[in-house]
C-alpha cells in the first residue's frame, strides 16, 4: 500500500490563523522535496476539535484511505485524546497519527508572524517525518483475578478484608502471629472521640472469622510473589512448619503489616533497668487491660506518675502522631483510677491534629494534670533531668514513668518491599505511588499499603486507609473486566541483549526479569510503564520503547533542527 | 427509575475529583456540582505543595482535564444543591445552575473579551489582591478555561443597551446574554459531600491588625502573592508600598483558640511559606512564631527541619492571646511573651497569619438541604460508631476531605477513596 499522509491545519479561529500564515505553510509543505514521492493531502479547517471538525477529519480519513495523519493545532493536552478518538472510529490506527502544537509553540509565543510561520513549517515537517516511522500498535486485553491477599491481620488488614468481603470479594489474610487483632487488641480503651469502648474492635475479629469470603492464615508469612495487577501468583509459608506452603492466586495485594515500637533502652538519653519503675505506654495498656489499674512492681499504687512524650523522635526523625493523644488517654485512665495520683506530663510539642483533640486536651487540663513544656530530657531510672522551655534545668522525680516510644516500621518490612518490588521511604515505612494524589497505591500496580505500615497513625486513620484501598480495588479490579496494559512499553531485542542485567537495576517497576535459559533480559509488558529508563541504560542499545523508538525520535529531531 | 448507577458529588477539590475519577472507572455516572466557575478547589491556589514542593498545577491539571473530558462525568459549574428528597438508592436532587453567559463549547478561552469590558471589580478568587473585569476567568490556567460574566455588575445585563463590548470582541459568538439560571433535577443513588474549607476571617483577631495594617496578610493571600499566575505574577511586593519585604513574621495558630481546634495543616504550610520566602528573598529575615509544632506525617518533620536550618528562625511565644501587632513608620511591631514569659518585641515589614480552617461557607444551608448533621464546629459529622468514617448521619450520603475536618491533600484524597468504597457498597444494595 502506498503512503497517503493527511495533514490538517487548524485555524483555531483567529488564534492560529491570525498569527501564522497558513497558506504559506500549506504551500511550503506541499513542495517538500523529501515528500515528492508521497501522496499528501493538506487542508485547513476553522476548528478541528468542534463537532464539525471531528466529522471532517473522520470523512477525510475514510474517503482518502489515509495511512498516516498529522494534525497541526493546539496542545496535545487539550485535544490529543479528541483526535485519537476520531482515529478509533476509522480504520486508521491511532498510533499512525501525530499532533503538532503550532498554537502554544508558535502562534501564542512568537510575535513575528514570519518567524512563527517558519517554526510551524519545521515542526510540521518534523511530525511528517516522524509519523512515517510510526507503527500501528494494538491494545491487549488480559484476564484478571478479582481476589485479594492481605498481609497483616491488625485493624487495618481486618477492615480492608471486611470492606472487600461485603462486596463479595474473596479475601485471604496472612497473619504471622497466632491471632488476629494486631496491637490495638491490647489496648484498655480508645480515645473519647472514638467512643472509648473497644468492643467494636473485638467485634471485627469475630466478623472476620465468621465471614465466608475471608480465609485467614495465622502463623503464616508471605514466601514469594510474582505477577502483576490482576495476576499475582503467591506462595505462603507457615512459620511453625517450614515446609508447609500454600499457593494462591490474587489480583491485588494489600500490605497491612503495622508497626513496631522503638526500644527506649537503646536510646542515648534513656537509662533504666528492668527493676526501675519505667514502662512503655504499651506495657501500661497491657497492665490496665489485665489488672484494671496501674501499680508498681511490688503492687503499690504510685503517688506520682510522669508521662514522657516523643521518646526516640529525634532519632527516627518524624512525629508518631498518636502518642500525644494516647498519653492524654492514659492520664485520663489514671484519673479514673484515682484523683490523688500526681500526673506530670512532659512534652515538647502537643500534637493534636484531629478537630476533636483540643477538647480532650482541655478536658484533661482541667483535671489537675501538670503539663510542662520542655526542650530536652534525660532519664535515669525514675529521675528525669529536664530543660524547661524557659531554659531552666531541673530534676523531676516520679514513682512511675511512662514512655511513649516512637513507632517504627514493622520488622520484616524490608523483605516485603523486596518481594513486592515496592519502595520504602527514608523512614523505612512504605512509599506511596504519589504522596499527595495517590497515597494508598505503590509503584507496583495492584499493591497497596494501609494503616501504620504506611506511617504512624491511629485506628481511625487506619480504617479510612483500609476503606481507601478497598475503594481502589473495587474500582480497578472488577470481576470479568479485562485489564488493558500500557501499549507504549519497552521491548528487549533478543539478538542484541548481552545479558548484562543493567536494565534490571534501573527499572523502578520491577518490569524486567532475567531469563536464565536464554541468558537475556526480558520485559514483562503487563508491568512496564514505558518510562524509557532502561532504554538509556542498556550498553548494547538493545531496548526500545514502542512509539518512542530511536528512529522515530531521531527523525523528528533531525527535521526540527535542519 | 433506576438511579443505582448515578452519584452526585458536591465540590470539586482534590477529594471530589478523586472520587469522580474512581467512580467513573467503575462505570458509574457522576454529576459533579461546583459552586465556582472553575474546578480544582483550593489546591490550585497553591503554586507548590509541601513537603516535596510538587507543582500543584502538574498534580491537579491532568485530573481536571480528565474530568472535563470524561463522558461519564457531567460537570455543573456555578451550581449549588438546593433541595434533596428521598433516601439512599433514590435521592431526588434539585440543583440551581447559575448562568455563565458564555457557551462552554463555543468558547476557546482566548481571552479577547476581557480587555474591552469597562467594569472593574475585586477578584475574590485572588483574595481581592487584584481587580477583574465583569467578564473574567478567576486566574490564568483556570479549567474549564471559559470566562463567566458577573451578572451583578455587567452593564448589559443591568439594562445598558450600549455595552456589548465583550460580545463584539468574541470571534466565536460564544457570549450569550440571554442565558438564564436553571433548575436541574436529578435522581441519584448516593451523594458525596466534598465541599472543603474556607479560612477564618483573620479580622476577628483584633490584636493582630489584619485589615488595619496593609503589611498583614493571611496565608491564602500569601499563597496567591507567591503564585506565578497570581496578582503580581509571583513577585513578592507589599500591598501598598510596592516595596519588597526584608523581614517577615509568620504567625501560627491564628484563631485556634477561637475555633477550638488545631487546623492540622498550618505548621507545615508555614514551613512552606518560609521556604517560599527564603527562595525568592534569600537575604530576608524570616521568623516563625509558634507554641506547639504539629507535623502529622512521616515526611513533615524532615521538611520542617530543613526550613528551620536554612530559611527561618523559630520563636516560641508563651501565650497566643498576648501577642499584639502595631504599625509604626510603615513597620509592624510584634510584641509577645517569650519563652521565659517576659515581654519581647520584634519589628518586621510583613506578617503572614496562618489562620484557622473552617467549614466552607454555606455548609449550614447545604446540610439542611441534605438533612445531614454537623458537629459542634460546623463540619459535617462522620459517624463515630464507625470510628474512622466517611458515613454521615444520613444513609447514602458520604463525606470526604476538609469539610469533615481540616487535613492535608493526601488525607483528603484518602478519605475520598474510602468514601468511594462506601458509595459502591451502598449503590449495589
Ligand atoms: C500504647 C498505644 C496506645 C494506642 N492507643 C490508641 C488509641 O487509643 N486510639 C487509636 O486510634 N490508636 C491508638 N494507638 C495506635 C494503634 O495501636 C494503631 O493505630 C493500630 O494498631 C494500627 O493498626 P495496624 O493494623 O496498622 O497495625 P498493627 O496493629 O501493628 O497490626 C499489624 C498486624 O500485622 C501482623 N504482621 C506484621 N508483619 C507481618 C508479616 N510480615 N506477615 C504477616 N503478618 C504480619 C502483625 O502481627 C499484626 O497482627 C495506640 C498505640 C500504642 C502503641
Ligand atoms: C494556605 C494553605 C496552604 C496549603 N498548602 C498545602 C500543601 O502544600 N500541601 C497539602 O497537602 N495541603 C495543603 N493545604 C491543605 C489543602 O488545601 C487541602 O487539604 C485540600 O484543598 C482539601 O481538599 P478538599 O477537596 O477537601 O477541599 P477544597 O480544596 O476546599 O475544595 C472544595 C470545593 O468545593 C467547592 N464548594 C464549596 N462549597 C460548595 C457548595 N456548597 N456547593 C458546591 N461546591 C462547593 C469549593 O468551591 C471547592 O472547589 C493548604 C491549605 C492552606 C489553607
Ligand atoms: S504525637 Fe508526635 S509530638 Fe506527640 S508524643 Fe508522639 S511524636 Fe511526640
Ligand atoms: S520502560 Fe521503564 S518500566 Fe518499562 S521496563 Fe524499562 S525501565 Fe521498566
Ligand atoms: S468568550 Fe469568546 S473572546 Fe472570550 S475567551 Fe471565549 S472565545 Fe475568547
Ligand atoms: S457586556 Fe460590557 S459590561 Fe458586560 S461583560 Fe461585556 S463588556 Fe463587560
Ligand atoms: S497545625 Fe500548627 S499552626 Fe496550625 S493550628 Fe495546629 S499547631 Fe497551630
Amino acid at each position: 500500500m502506498n503512503d497517503k499522509i493527511g495533514i490538517y491545519i487548524c485555524e483555531c479561529g483567529p488564534n492560529i490563523a491570525d498569527k501564522v500564515d497558513i497558506e504559506k505553510i500549506i504551500q511550503s509543505i506541499s513542495q517538500m522535496e523529501d515528500f515528492q514521492d508521497k501522496e499528501l493531502i493538506i487542508k485547513q479547517h476553522k476548528l478541528l476539535c468542534s463537532v464539525d471538525g471531528k466529522k471532517f477529519l473522520e470523512e477525510e480519513i475514510n474517503t482518502n484511505e489515509l495511512t498516516h495523519m498529522v494534525c497541526a493545532a493546539c496542545s496535545p493536552r487539550d485535544h490529543d485524546s479528541t483526535f485519537i478518538g476520531v482515529c478509533k472510529k476509522t480504520n486508521l490506527n491511532p498510533y499512525m497519527y501525530q499532533m503538532i502544537n503550532i498554537r502554544e509553540h508558535c502562534a501564542w509565543v512568537i510575535h513575528d508572524k514570519e518567524k512563527a510561520t517558519q517554526k510551524a513549517i519545521r515542526m510540521i515537517h518534523a511530525g511528517m517525518d516522524r509519523v512515517l516511522y510510526q507503527q500501528p500498535l494494538e491494545e491487549k486485553q488480559l484476564d484478571s483475578n478479582p481476589d485479594v491477599l492481605i498481609i497483616g491481620g491488625g485493624i487495618a488488614g481486618m477492615e480492608t478484608a471486611l470492606s472487600l468481603a461485603s462486596k463479595k470479594r474473596k479475601v485471604f489474610i496472612v497473619e504471622k502471629e497466632a491471632r488476629l487483632g494486631g496491637k490495638s487488641a491490647i489496648l484498655k480503651e480508645l480515645l473519647p472521640r472514638q467512643g472509648v469502648n473497644l468492643n467494636i474492635l473485638h467485634q471485627k475479629v469475630s466478623d472476620v472469622k465468621g465471614n465466608d469470603n475471608i480465609t485467614v492464615f495465622t502463623n503464616t508469612e508471605l514466601d514469594s510473589v510474582v505477577g502483576f495487577l490482576g495476576n499475582f501468583e503467591i506462595v505462603l509459608k507457615n512459620n511453625q512448619a517450614e515446609n508447609q506452603t500454600t499457593e494462591l492466586l490474587a489480583g491485588a495485594v494489600v500490605i497491612a503489616n503495622g508497626f513496631d515500637l522503638i526500644d527506649p533502652g537503646t536510646l542515648e538519653k534513656f537509662h533504666y533497668t528492668e527493676e526501675d519503675e519505667v514502662y512503655t505506654a504499651k506495657q501500661i495498656e497491657e497492665m490496665l487491660s489485665e489488672n484494671g489499674r496501674i501499680s508498681k512492681r511490688n503492687g503499690d499504687i504510685p503517688k506520682s506518675i510522669a508521662l514522657v512524650h516523643c521518646v526516640g523522635r529525634p532519632e527516627v526523625g518524624y512525629c508518631s502522631k498518636t502518642c500525644c493523644n494516647y498519653l492524654l488517654k492514659i492520664s485520663k485512665m489514671i484519673r479514673d483510677q484515682s484523683s490523688d495520683i500526681e500526673i506530670i506530663d512532659l512534652y515538647k510539642h502537643y500534637c493534636l491534629p484531629h478537630k476533636e483533640d483540643q477538647n480532650f486536651y482541655n478536658a484533661q487540663k482541667s483535671k489537675g494534670i501538670e503539663f510542662i513544656q520542655i526542650t530536652d530530657l534525660k532519664l535515669k531510672g525514675n529521675e528525669l533531668e529536664i530543660i524547661e522551655i524557659s531554659g531552666k534545668k531541673r530534676i523531676v522525680k516520679a514513682d512511675l514513668v511512662i514512655l511513649a516510644p516512637a513507632m517504627i516500621p514493622a520488622e520484616g518490612s524490608g523483605k516485603l518491599a523486596e518481594l513486592l518490588k515496592i519502595e520504602q521511604n527514608y523512614t523505612g515505612f512504605f512509599q506511596e505511588a504519589h504522596l499527595k494524589i495517590d497515597p494508598i497505591s505503590t509503584n507496583t500496580d495492584g499493591v497497596f499499603v494501609v494503616g501504620t505500615a504506611h506511617g504512624p497513625c491511629g485506628i481511625s486513620e487506619s480504617i479510612i486507609q483500609a476503606q481507601a484501598a478497598s475503594g481502589k480495588i473495587l474500582t480497578q479490579l472488577i470481576p470479568g473486566q479485562k485489564i488493558i496494559p500500557e501499549v507504549m512499553v519497552s521491548e528487549i531485542l533478543e539478538a542484541y541483549c548481552t545479558g548484562c542485567q543493567t536494565c534490571l537495576q534501573v527499572c523502578s517497576y520491577g518490569a524486567i526479569y532475567f531469563d536464565e535459559d536464554k541468558g537475556i533480559s526480558v520485559v514483562n509488558e503487563a508491568i512496564c510503564r514505558g518510562c524509557g529508563n532502561c532504554v538509556g541504560s542498556c550498553p548494547s542499545g538493545s531496548i526500545r520503547t514502542r512509539h518512542f523508538t530511536n528512529p522515530q525520535l531521531f527523525q523528528e529531531v533531525k527535521e526540527a533542527l535542519r | 427509575m433506576n438511579t443505582s448507577n448515578n452519584v452526585l458529588i458536591i465540590g470539586s477539590g482534590v477529594s471530589g475529583m478523586e472520587a469522580c475519577i474512581m467512580l467513573s472507572k467503575a462505570g458509574k455516572k457522576i454529576t459533579l456540582v461546583e459552586k465556582l466557575s472553575l474546578i480544582g478547589g483550593k489546591t490550585i491556589k497553591n503554586e507548590e505543595t509541601y513537603p516535596n514542593m510538587d507543582c500543584s498545577t502538574c498534580l491537579v491539571a491532568p485530573i481536571q482535564q480528565e474530568i472535563l473530558q470524561d463522558p461519564n462525568i457531567d460537570v455543573l459549574t456555578l451550581s449549588t444543591v438546593e433541595e434533596v428528597q428521598g433516601k439512599s438508592g433514590n435521592f431526588k436532587v434539585k440543583i440551581n445552575k447559575k448562568a455563565r453567559y458564555v457557551d462552554l463549547i463555543a468558547c476557546l478561552g482566548c481571552g479577547m473579551c476581557y480587555p474591552p469590558c469597562p467594569v472593574s471589580l475585586k477578584n475574590e478568587w485572588e483574595e481581592n489582591l487584584i481587580d477583574k473585569k465583569a467578564i473574567y476567568v478567576p486566574c490564568s490556567g483556570a479549567l474549564p478555561n471559559v470566562p463567566v460574566i458577573d451578572a451583578a455588575l455587567c452593564l448589559k445585563l443591568n439594562g445598558s443597551e450600549e455595552c456589548n463590548k465583550c460580545a463584539e470582541a468574541c470571534m466565536f459568538g460564544a457570549i450569550n446574554f440571554s442565558e438564564t439560571d436553571q433548575i436541574i433535577e436529578l435522581n441519584v443513588g448516593a451523594i458525596l459531600i466534598a465541599t472543603g474549607y474556607d479560612m477564618l476571617d483573620a479580622g476577628k483577631l483584633q490584636n493582630l491588625g489584619y485589615g488595619k495594617f496593609s503589611g498583614v496578610y493571611t496565608s491564602m493571600e500569601f499563597e496567591r502573592l507567591f503564585a506565578a499566575n497570581g496578582p503580581t505574577e509571583g513577585k513578592l511586593v507589599l500591598r501598598n508600598l510596592e516595596s519588597i519585604p526584608q523581614s517577615i513574621a509568620i504567625i501560627h495558630c491564628v484563631g485556634r483558640d477561637l475555633v477550638g481546634y488545631c487546623s492540622n495543616i498550618c505548621c507545615t504550610a508555614s514551613a512552606k511559606h518560609a521556604h517560599f520566602l527564603h527562595h525568592k528573598l534569600p537575604d530576608a529575615n524570616i521568623y516563625n512564631f509558634y507554641t506547639d509544632i504539629c507535623l502529622p506525617d512521616k515526611t513533615y518533620q524532615k521538611f520542617h527541619e530543613d526550613v528551620k536550618s536554612h530559611s527561618s528562625e523559630y520563636i516560641y511565644q508563651k501565650d497566643r492571646e498576648k501577642m499584639k501587632i502595631q504599625e509604626t513608620d510603615n513597620k509592624l511591631q510584634i510584641s509577645y511573651l517569650n519563652n521565659e514569659g517576659k515581654d519581647a518585641a520584634i519589628t518586621v515589614d510583613m506578617v503572614i497569619l496562618e489562620n484557622a480552617l473552617q467549614p466552607s461557607r454555606g455548609t449550614d444551608q447545604l446540610a439542611e438541604a441534605l438533612g445531614v448533621e454537623l458537629d459542634q464546629f460546623g463540619f459535617v459529622e462522620a459517624q463515630t460508631f464507625h470510628i474512622g468514617s466517611v458515613v454521615t448521619s444520613k444513609n447514602g450520603i458520604f463525606v470526604a476531605g476538609c469539610i469533615e475536618g481540616p487535613k492535608d491533600i493526601q488525607n483528603s484524597v484518602l478519605q475520598a477513596e474510602a468514601a468511594v468504597a462506601g458509595i459502591i457498597s451502598s449503590l449495589d444494595q
